[in-house]
């Protein structure tokens, strides 16, 4: 029990957690506003055509009239922009959370739910919980160790949890049937159309998606910073291609994959030596419990 | 004690601990069970079921799309902005539209109060494109079928 309580908890750099916070945040108005702006439209939509989440109807949330999808979208933005300024972190990134949250039964009510946003939701509920972080702490803490761990977590998942739906919906001969096919069928872009003259290449594809879904595990193995940039480099590039290929992009996702990269080398990288005397009052102030 | 600072590790007490592994292990055991179990409704922690199903090599593809005529009488296709509602949001509530198709007036409510400068809809139709496969790949044949339609003014045999 207590090598797993380690594993969850290792610590982390805070000035980490700093800066991840703030491109988590600022993505919020792009996602809102631009990429996923479709969410705003069901504001327009009767609510008879509202189809309630299990979620939905548990915290008996209130119907999506106009009023309530323009209100939700604009606090949602206020809040975020605020949260990434790093004020309040734990009041502001709560607001920001369950605003989010809100938003996203918005979008997955009227029929279709999407799978891009599962880790950017764990990594909004856990941000705040990190308290106070600033991109100049030189120091790691447990808080930020936990927080980062479970959006890592919660990224694998995402992977792993699809293959297994993969093989349950779809069956293990999942791999040769032909769903590549329809997905460049219907949204493939000039980029990807050639690929269905070539039957075999998206079934061994697909054969690669499961494949590597079932191996994701392996990235909680990632200690170093070295295979850290080196999984994000990969996880990026495939999403990236994807997008090439038939215009869907798990951007949510990647930006919660993002969280694993070492953002507290940029700061040091651009404030390279920090002189021993200021950062003395520093180590003093938290120097107070051994 | 000179540069504490770069090493410095902040602990979690008893409490913050226990209450952040009993958090990650809920979380874990909700998704757990919404992949296994779960469907949709279970949105956050439902199954992960993008592209999950099997499309067979000689099944035909479909793809669907929204259709309407206006009140000047000319047939346009309709694009997800124009209704509020995408493709793949028509397609998850089909049998609904199919057993309601005053639904799809709602529908076109939406495009009238989204498209303020455009002509109001007098039909709309959800047209379904089946391309055929064969071994996986296209034939070039397709079929297309009205899976629903609506008009804005029913003949008056049809009013009760």
């Amino acid at each position: 029990m207590n090598r797993v309580s380690e594993w969850w908890t290792a610590p982390q750099p805070i000035a980490r957690v700093a800066a991840f916070r703030v491109l988590a945040y600022l993505f919020i108005p792009i996602d809102v506003l631009l990429t996923t702006a479709w969410v705003q439209w069901h504001g327009d939509v009767s609510t008879k055509l509202y189809q309630p989440l299990i979620v939905g109807n548990l915290l008996h949330l209130p119907l999506p009239t106009h009023t309530v999808v323009v209100s939700v979208q604009w606090s949602l933005i206020i809040a975020a922009v605020l949260a990434a300024t790093g004020r309040a972190p734990r009041l502001l990134g709560a607001i920001v959370f369950v605003l989010y949250f809100e938003w996203m039964i918005i979008a997955m009510s009227y029929g279709k739910v999407d799978h891009d946003r599962f880790a950017y939701l764990v990594a909004l509920a856990v941000l705040p919980t990190v308290g106070v972080a600033r991109w100049r702490d030189r120091g790691r803490s447990e808080a930020a160790g936990w927080a980062l761990r479970c959006i890592q977590v919660a990224v694998m998942l995402t992977y792993f949890f699809a293959a297994w739906s993969k093989v349950r919906f779809g069956g293990w001969d999942w791999v040769t049937g032909a769903t590549l096919t329809r997905a460049v069928i219907r949204r493939g872009t000039g980029l990807a159309e050639w690929t269905l003259d070539v039957p075999n290449l998206l079934t061994t594809a697909q054969w690669l998606m499961l494949g590597l879904e079932l191996l994701s595990p392996l990235i909680l193995l990632a200690r170093s910073d070295r295979a850290r940039i080196a999984i994000v480099t990969f996880l990026v590039g495939f999403h990236v291609m994807t997008y090439a290929g038939v215009t869907i992009i798990f951007l949510p996702h990647v930006v919660a994959i993002l969280s694993m990269l070492p953002w507290e080398r940029l700061h040091r990288q651009v404030v390279p030596a920090v002189p021993i005397t200021a950062t003395l009052d520093d180590g003093l102030v938290r120097g107070g419990s051994p | 004690m000179g540069d504490s600072s770069s090493d410095t590790v902040v602990g979690l007490g008893t409490r913050g601990r226990a209450i952040r592994l009993l958090a990650a292990a809920i979380v874990l055991a909700l998704t757990l069970v919404g992949t296994v179990w779960g469907q949709d409704t279970a949105f956050p922690v439902g199954p992960f079921r993008m592209y999950a199903t099997r499309d067979g090599l000689d099944a035909p593809v479909s793809s669907t799309r929204v259709d309407g005529v206006n009140t000047a009488g000319v047939h346009i296709a309709i694009d997800d902005s124009e209704t509020g509602l995408r493709r793949a949001e028509i397609e998850g509530q089909i049998r609904r539209l199919i057993a309601d198709p005053s639904l799809l007036g709602l529908i076109a409510d939406a495009y009238a109060a989204r498209n303020p400068h455009k002509l109001p809809l007098s039909r709309m139709e959800v047209v379904v494109r089946r391309y055929e496969l064969r071994d996986g790949a296209r034939t070039g044949d397709y079929t297309e079928t009205v899976l629903a339609a609506w008009d804005a003014d029913p003949p008056p045999e049809t009013v009760s």
